[in-house]
């Protein structure tokens, strides 16, 4: 039988004050017991709940960790591949600083624009121009060797043709003047098309893989001795008089953001020794820190050695105790020679041999 | 209610408490989602005044005990807001979709300012602010996700009881 609508009232009514006094009893109960209920609470009915909610709140912070990582993560990322390329730049404009100091003078120093169009690849613009003394036909370096040749010049500014450019031509030799032939740009298709050609190289001067092909200063534009490129390998042709080779440039375009324009005059006195120079001064390199790491070594012996005698003295009888020393007796009874240490010999470091000049002569060694 | 339905509508209950420690904590929002006053509203306006006053002390409860220095408070605005919410279903749950997100809205508010006059742990301008600010902008969050929860639910549990 259906409870009257009255009574059901009544009965909503009752449950809703006791729900209230009771929340109301819970509100002032002392803490500790407010406590102790919760606890009791949360270690029965409430555990999963609990857990759920700490396990969401780990995620949370797992997601905010993770982000705030990868933010880190993402600028060291980015502040290392900036070194790196400041790293590269200085490399090269210190290096730039020691061809400067070694062409001493007659050179005037450039930033190189790479435009970024179609066939801007085999011309570049220089900052430099006529009021610097540029005038065309002057040659264009890099600390690496050559890289093209001055075309046009404005007051301020001049356009340089690169070594990929149809029409540059270079007289060339190997570094030991050996053989002879003229360097073009090799018309391939693909990445070969970044290449160089050795032509007319007579057939009996067979050039190995890796030689050094330099300027031969005829023609009167290049000087004598700039770096070139280096052989890759011979090319198959129909001529049976003469050998082509193909080249690997000594100089990367798009690297070459800092160049030096030689002017002519400069060209005209030569160059070769500069070069060598460059040669001589990374061999002096790899010498000095051959040398620096020998007497390192022969420094740490000697340490060694002057600890191991410490250490035997300091193990004998003290004087003041009155016992002399044991004397050591050789073979025959008699009184052996005190001990002397050897003296540490240092390792004989041999000078290099000189290198040869790009000429063939010998070189002074340095 | 048939079985079915009963079956369905203890789901969806248990559904949204489990949201109310699960997504709520991850969201991590100052202005967040009451899911318990979602459940809670979503019982009243099916249930007797008296069965929806005993949820909402349960409910009350289990969240109290998640902050003991508070216990009590929760109950207790759950408590009235779940008597009140049955007793009002015939006014509020017409089959309009703007007066049943006001009713939430409504019921969220008023349980928040329950709670705090009956927490007594701010005062001033940190109660102004609560009271005034972030309650009204968690219940207008709250107001929205269940409205979504009601269209959602509709169907497998049915029409309020009018």
């Amino acid at each position: 039988m259906p409870r009257p609508a009255r009574t059901s009232s009544q009965v909503d009514k009752a449950l809703l004050v006791a729900c209230v006094l009771l929340s109301l009893v819970a509100l002032v109960l002392p803490a500790p017991l407010r406590s102790t209920i919760a606890g009791g609470l949360r270690g029965s009915i409430v555990v999963p709940l609990a857990a759920l909610q700490e396990r969401a709140e780990v995620s949370r912070r797992a997601i905010l960790v993770y982000d705030k990582s990868l933010r880190i993560a993402d600028s060291v990322r980015l502040q290392a591949s900036q070194a790196e390329v400041a790293r590269a730049e200085n490399d090269r404009l210190r290096r730039l600083l020691g061809l400067g100091a070694a062409l001493r003078w007659g050179f005037v120093p450039a930033e190189a624009l790479h435009g970024r169009g179609l066939g801007d690849e085999f011309t570049m613009t220089l900052t430099v121009g006529r009021n610097e003394g540029v005038v065309p036909f002057s040659p264009v370096v890099a600390p690496e060797g050559l890289v093209g040749m001055i075309e046009t010049v404005d007051a301020m500014s001049s356009v340089a043709i690169v070594w990929p450019h149809p029409d540059f031509r270079v007289s060339a030799m190997s570094a030991d003047g050996a053989a002879f032939g003229i360097v073009y740009p090799h018309l391939g298709s693909g990445a070969t098309r970044f290449l160089l050609e050795l032509r007319g190289v007579a057939f009996r001067n067979a050039l190995l893989p890796g030689s050094l092909i330099v300027s031969a200063g005829l023609g009167g534009v290049y000087p004598r001795g700039i770096p070139i490129g280096f052989v890759v390998s011979e090319l198959r042709t129909g001529e049976g008089w003469a050998r082509n080779y193909l080249l690997r440039p000594a100089v990367r375009p798009i690297d070459a953001t800092a160049v030096m324009v030689v002017l002519p005059v400069r060209a005209k006195e030569g160059v070769s020794a500069v070069w060598q120079t460059a040669v001589d001064s990374a061999l002096r390199l790899v010498v000095a820190g051959g040398d620096s790491l020998n007497k390192r070594r022969a420094d740490s012996l000697a340490t060694a050695e002057r600890a191991r005698l410490d250490s035997l003295q300091a193990a004998r009888p003290r004087a003041d105790t009155g016992a002399a020393p044991p004397v050591p007796l050789g073979p025959a009874g008699k009184a052996a020679p005190a001990t002397v240490p050897k003296p540490v010999q240092k390792p004989v470091i041999k000078p290099p041999a000189a290198p040869s000049t790009l000429d063939g002569k010998p070189g002074v060694a340095p | 209610m048939t079985t079915a339905r009963g079956l369905w509508f203890a789901l969806v209950f248990l559904v949204l408490v489990v949201l109310h420690y699960t997504l709520r904590p991850v969201l991590g929002w100052h202005a967040s989602i009451d899911f318990l006053a979602i459940a809670v509203l979503l019982v009243a306006v099916r249930a007797r005044p008296g069965v929806a006053t005993l949820v909402g002390f349960a409910v009350g409860l289990v969240s109290d005990a998640m902050t003991p220095e508070a216990f009590g408070a929760g109950a207790l605005a759950f408590s009235l807001v779940a008597y009140s919410a049955s007793s009002l279903k015939a006014a509020f749950f017409a089959d309009n979709l703007a007066l049943n997100a006001v009713f939430v809205f409504l019921g969220k508010w008023v349980g928040d300012l329950i709670f705090l006059a009956a927490e007594h742990r701010l005062g001033g301008s940190e109660f102004l602010a609560q009271a005034l600010l972030w309650s009204p902008l968690a219940a207008s969050v709250t107001a929205a996700v269940g409205l979504v929860v009601l269209m959602l639910v509709r169907p497998v549990v049915g029409t309020p009881r009018g």
